[in-house]
């Protein structure tokens, strides 16, 4: 999953008012950095298209990244961010609009070469690309890489382990930290310098997409030792972007300047800032309006901006051209928990999929500007999505009398009680939990709402079935967008039987079904993208009928961007945030 | 004076080993209370993938499974000696004073409260000396003035702010003076170094609020300190003596009652401290108290742990400075 | 968090016999101290005042939630669903005849309502932790206060580090790491236990401190000789010769204790460590707010001028009813 930090988030107007919009604001541009540009214009196109050189990029953030290296994150924002210092072998293609989701070859020379029982990938890297120091970049940097990424989880605990999930891993390697010879290390081999061979224990048609995740730029061993090495290499990440880290104070600031080993034939990046400053742990208010003032130029949370600023944006046309309001790919939902009673009984998880009122969770969000609402898990900005509405209600707003004409059918003609839980930072996920249980009281169904750190909210809380069990959490607010934007990266973790695990599972519904287990297990070694699409759409409608997930919203953020920014535009492979590797000043 | 200092050292020191062990007790003792496993505990440090081998890493790392003195010795330890923490291959050493890592960032706490002390202290101090001085000036004008129009007007304010909410100031102090009327720029902190002027702009807001309350409570008790004392009978016979009023008031008057005063600013450093952490929440500055608050929220004991240590330290620290001034104040206080 | 200044300042000024001081012991039998007390006490407009809005307060906790609906229905209907703000009402606050005080974010819920249920939690909160601090606080300090010697170092100490502590700090801290469900509670009523024993329990020492002084001087006095002397032992002399004698101070600092526990609680709330959504707190209400005032502004200002207001009137009430029991005291 790639966790938001979530902060706010925003929604779309009409798509006639945008394009009105778009045109007036074509009439009249002024000189001074109002500037052209128009509502939405950088989900589709890019903005202040330049390659004028020179300035300072100053970025902001609440909070931190939760980590800067590259093999040790999770968050949206934090790979597109690292993609200033880091090349992974494959990345999204630096375009504007939807076409971003295509993958292209970064550190490689071309996509992966698969067996036809697709379970060898053969990359061959780029000749000529050189760490920040000067010395060339060799396979073995991203064997290291994805070694120490993946199986040392004493030492890198932030990041996915996709590559220790399907790599094979026959003399069970315990990672670079325990055991410094690479050798051991059978998943990934180097037959040359330029070549790097991954093989997997089962076949995964679409490899390519770990394949753009951080956890492939290279890491050159002898930088990942004392105290510069292990949970410190954040501070010291060896580039091989068009930027490196100067200095990074965790929680403060981040310093880059132009690398200038950067390798210049680079296509998916450019380096028009002599430097980029970021500051860290800005309060939200003031990340907004800093951003509406022009002292700061770009938000790199990545989540949008706040409930005052939006407002502030939405009913001020000149603040208002220089928003954008695209998909964020994330799905809001309330996951129902199959093991706690009586949910356990599918009649009563339709009572639910009916009772809710998905305007007032949408409201949670922000209104409008914060999400379409949802009705299939899989959400519009993947290939594979497909319409359909299993639990359609009067307008969104839940159906009473179809509710408990299922609750009677599950033998709870008079309700129940259950609890809903969600994440103690997020106002937004609390309003949405007010929402749910206002909805199904009018059921007749009590809720008790608790809360939970968002740290560890996965691992320990709703992950973990026995809490789960214990403290009767019917009912999870959740958010969910796919680690690559497939439908298997999308549906796997949250729907695959075979994803449960001890504790720390997304399958936070517990989907258990053997139906769905299977096409799991089948759909990777399916060669054709279009037979692969028809499998996940048949997972998602399984899983409706199984009423074990209640989509509720398609999110999408706010965004806004600075007039004086150049090259700005969405990129969609990273959520739909700002693609923050192309940014130059006008 | 010296012994009196000694003993009030060894007090102080005394004082923050009790504080030391009760916080960590907190941490130990009440998610046992509630049920829950090491592992249940070790699991929420587990981002993603729960494996029983992660599992033990965590619980290995952050000594999970040793029993509380093993934790609390490790601590002591740690703050006089320094630590060394491994991590694989790498190993970070931890110099004293260390208070260990965040179990979430991997940051010294050490370095963390030295980075945040500046900005809750900025606060605090800054608030304490405005409070001081508006209050007592306040105080002492309206006993002098007693029945005014001044003294009816300062007591209704001061009745105000006693009433008033400070995180309830604080939001409306932002709204009308940086939204509304825009005369001040939304509070955030500067460092002190970097440029004292910024610096204080952007605390006037942050101290304002914080004194608001204190000033009401401290003119009050100026005023009733002094109408006191104004009708004592070394009053009277200094002004008999022939003394200028202003020496009447300034030496005798108000010498004998702001000693309370002193002796009550002592008690109120613990709620300051307190009260800088809600300014600190309204204003969104990122001092102690928000780091406490995180620590809080995110499990992460050394954090918590190292703030209330900080802020121990520091009340401590204000406490024997004010029993010092307490002593030159009021020559009968008894050092012994 | 605020903690009861007056009570430690004062601690030189409220003698509960001061208010006898010229009356003549055997003569009170027509006239008992409260009677004198009341007389006063009527004469002080502003305390009466006070007094008749705290009545009122109580008043509306009490009945008021059965008037004013449910909190926590949402109405949906009333909020912008793009600009999500309320749709009408003087500055976007939905104020209207059915919304006298307009409607909150985002769900759109009754702000009167949320409001009047708020008070009844933290009246109900910061009334019980006061009865707990003052009777932690009457207990230790007439300990202290009668027995002297180490047991009396023991408690004094003991209070000094409370009183001297970041308390609030503390609070979080305990609050913060409390379970979910413990002693055979769960959900909102254990946490307003909670709240209760954190609140009670940290503020015992401020009355604490108090009555242990009174009871230093009170042990030197005559009737509490004479009650030694005649084989009285320690209980009996502690409650029925000191304790009567104590309770003008107890009335009043209680009733000055309870503004400030009702900030106290707020601030919990506000810093999100306080009673749990969506129950009601004005605390928890101006910390939604925190996000939103600016769209918003009702949403802060309706909580905040209810704490404002409840603080205010006890305050006054506490002051009038501390200057009728001690006019030395008079300002």
């Amino acid at each position: 999953m790639k966790r938001s930090a979530f902060r706010g988030s925003a929604a779309l107007a009409a798509v006639g008012v945008t394009a009105a919009l778009a045109l007036s604001a074509c009439g009249g541009g002024d000189e001074n950095g109002g500037g052209d540009g128009a509502f939405d214009q950088a989900s589709n196109a890019i903005v202040n298209a330049s390659d004028k050189k020179g300035g300072t990029l100053n970025l902001l953030r609440t909070g931190d990244f939760d980590s800067t290296d590259p093999g040790n994150m999770y968050y949206a924002t934090a790979w597109n961010f690292s993609r200033l210092y880091a090349r992974p072998l494959l990345t999204f293609k630096s375009v504007a609009g939807q076409g971003n989701l295509d993958i292209v070859p970064d550190l490689a020379t071309g996509l992966g070469q698969a067996s036809p029982d697709q379970k060898t990938w053969t990359y061959k890297l780029r000749t000529g690309v050189k760490f920040a120091d000067g010395t060339p970049v060799t396979a073995k940097d991203v064997k290291y890489a994805v070694a120490r990424s993946n199986y040392s989880p004493e030492v890198m605990e932030k990041g996915p382990v996709y590559f220790r999930q399907y790599l094979e891993n026959p003399n069970g390697y315990k990672g670079p930290y325990k055991d410094p010879n690479l050798d051991n290390f059978k998943g990934v081999t180097t037959p040359d310098d330029q070549t790097v061979v991954f093989h997997l224990a089962k076949p995964f048609a679409e490899f390519d997409y770990l394949a753009t995740i951080p956890q492939t730029a290279p890491v050159p061993k002898a930088a990942d030792t004392g105290d510069k090495g292990g949970v410190n290499y954040a501070k010291s990440v060896v580039s091989t972007g068009p930027y490196k880290i100067d200095k990074y104070e965790p929680g403060k600031s981040i310093s880059l300047s132009k690398n200038p080993n950067w390798d210049t034939s680079d296509p998916n990046r450019k380096q028009l800032v002599d430097k980029i400053e970021v500051q860290l742990g800005v309060a939200a208010d003031e990340v907004d309006n800093r951003q509406m003032d022009g002292s700061a130029h770009i938000d790199v949370q990545g989540n949008g901006v706040n409930a005052a600023a939006r407002s502030k944006i939405l009913s001020d046309p000149e603040l208002k051209k220089n928003a954008d309001n695209p998909k964020s790919g994330f799905l809001w939902y309330t996951a129902i928990s199959r093991q706690v009673a009586p949910f356990d009984n599918v009649e009563c998880r339709k009572a639910v999929q009916y009772a809710v009122d998905k305007t007032a969770y949408q409201a949670a969000y922000g209104g409008t500007t914060g999400g379409d609402i949802a009705s299939t898990v899989m959400p519009p900005s993947l290939k594979a999505y497909q319409k359909f509405n299993l639990y359609e209600t009067p307008g969104d707003k839940g159906d009473v009398a179809k509710a408990k004409e299922h609750l009677k059918a599950c033998g709870k003609p008079d309700g129940f009680s259950t609890s809903i839980s969600y994440r103690t930072e997020r106002p937004k996920e609390k309003a949405a939990a007010e929402s749910v249980k206002a909805s199904l009281e009018k059921v007749g169904i009590k809720v008790d709402i608790k809360n939970y750190p968002e740290d560890g909210y996965t691992g320990g809380v709703v992950g973990d079935p026995k809490f789960v069990k214990k403290n009767n959490l019917g009912l999870m607010v959740y958010g969910w967008a796919a680690d690559f934007p497939s439908g298997f990266g999308f549906l796997q973790q949250i729907t695959d039987p075979g994803a449960l695990k001890g504790t720390g599972s997304s399958n936070i519904s517990h989907i258990d079904l053997p139906e769905i287990a299977k096409m799991f297990q089948d759909v990777p070694a399916i060669k054709d993208e279009a037979g692969r699409n028809k499998v996940y759409q048949e997972i998602d409608k399984k899983v409706m009928e199984d009423a074990s997930i209640i989509p509720m919203l398609y999110a999408k953020n706010l965004y806004y961007r600075n007039p004086k920014v150049s090259n700005v535009f969405i990129n969609y492979g990273y959520s739909g945030m700002y693609d923050y590797a192309n940014l130059g000043l006008k | 004076m010296i012994r009196y200092i000694i003993r009030r050292l060894l007090v102080a020191v005394l004082l923050l080993a009790i504080i030391s062990l009760v916080t960590f007790g907190i941490f130990f003792l009440l998610p046992k209370l509630a049920g829950q496993s090491t592992d249940d505990l070790a699991a929420r440090y587990l981002g993603r993938e729960v494996t029983p081998e992660g599992l033990a890493g965590v619980k290995a790392k952050l000594g999970l499974d040793d029993s509380f003195l093993v934790r609390y010795w490790h601590f002591i330890e740690g703050i006089f000696v320094g630590t060394d923490y491994k991590f694989g291959t790498s190993v970070t050493h931890c110099p004293a004073p260390c208070m260990g890592f965040s179990y979430r960032t991997n940051e010294p706490v050490f370095d963390l409260l030295l980075d945040r002390a500046p900005i809750t202290f900025s606060i605090a101090i800054g608030a304490a000396v405005l409070w001081l001085l508006a209050g007592v000036t306040i105080g002492v004008v309206s006993a002098l003035r007693r029945g005014s129009a001044f003294d009816r007007g300062a007591m209704s304010m001061a009745l105000a702010g006693v009433s008033l909410p400070m995180f309830f100031t604080g939001l409306v102090s932002i709204f009308l003076f940086c939204r509304q009327f825009k005369i001040l720029p939304t509070p955030r902190y500067e460092a002190f170094l970097g440029n004292p002027a910024t610096w204080a702009q952007n605390l006037i807001l942050p101290w304002v609020t914080l004194a608001f309350l204190y000033a009401a409570m401290y003119a009050r008790l100026t005023r009733a300190g002094m109408l006191e004392t104004m009708g004592e009978d070394y009053i009277r016979t200094a002004r008999a003596k022939g003394l200028p009023e202003r020496d009447v008031i300034v030496r005798h008057g108000l010498r004998s009652a702001l000693t309370p005063i002193i002796t009550i600013f002592g008690l109120d450093i613990g709620l300051l401290l307190g009260g800088a952490v809600i300014t600190e929440t309204t204003f969104s500055f990122a001092g102690l108290g928000q780091l406490m608050l995180q620590g809080i929220t995110r499990s992460d004991l050394p954090v918590a742990l190292g703030v209330t240590m900080a802020t121990g330290l520091f009340v401590i620290v204000a406490n024997l400075v004010v029993d010092i001034l307490y002593a030159v104040a009021d020559p009968r206080v008894r050092l012994a | 968090m605020t903690a009861p200044i007056e009570v430690s300042g004062s601690e030189t000024e409220a003698q509960p016999d001061a208010v006898l001081a010229g009356v003549d012991r055997k003569a009170i039998q027509g006239r008992s101290l409260g009677q004198i007390a009341w007389l006063r006490l009527k004469r002080d407009k502003v305390a009466i005042g006070g007094g008749i809005v705290v009545m009122l307060l109580i008043l509306m906790a009490v009945v008021g939630p059965f008037l004013v609906g449910d909190p926590n229905q949402p109405h949906n209907d009333l909020i912008d669903p793009m600009l999500s703000r309320p749709k009408t009402g003087i500055m976007h606050s939905g104020i209207s005849s059915h919304h006298w005080l307009g409607v909150d974010l985002p769900a759109g819920r009754d702000m009167l309502s949320r409001i009047v249920n708020g008070a009844k939690y933290s009246l109900i909160i910061s009334f019980l932790a006061t009865i707990l601090a003052v009777v932690l606080g009457v207990f230790f300090g007439v300990v202290a206060g009668y027995f002297g010697g180490w047991v009396d170092t023991l408690i004094a100490r003991t209070m000094d580090i409370f009183l001297a502590f970041p308390l609030l700090l503390f609070a979080i801290a305990l609050v913060g790491v409390f379970p979910d469900s413990a002693f055979g509670l769960s959900g909102n009523g254990l946490r307003v236990a909670f709240l209760i024993f954190v609140i009670g329990f940290f503020s015992w020492p401020y009355i604490g401190r108090i009555i242990r002084g009174q009871t230093l001087s009170l042990r030197e006095r005559e009737f509490v000789d004479a009650a030694r002397s005649m084989g009285a032992r320690a209980p009996y002399i502690l409650f029925r010769e000191l304790l009567p004698n104590l309770w003008a101070p107890i009335l009043v600092y209680a009733t000055l204790m309870i503004p400030t526990n009702i900030i106290f609680e707020a601030s919990l709330s506000f810093l999100g460590v306080g009673i749990k959504a969506p129950t009601p707190s004005w605390g928890g209400m101006l910390n939604e707010a925190k996000e939103v005032y600016e769209v918003a502004p009702h949403f802060m200002f309706f909580p905040g001028m209810a704490i404002f207001i409840t603080v205010l009137a006890f305050n006054l009430f506490g002051d009038g009813l501390r200057d009728a029991l001690d006019p030395r005291s008079s300002r």
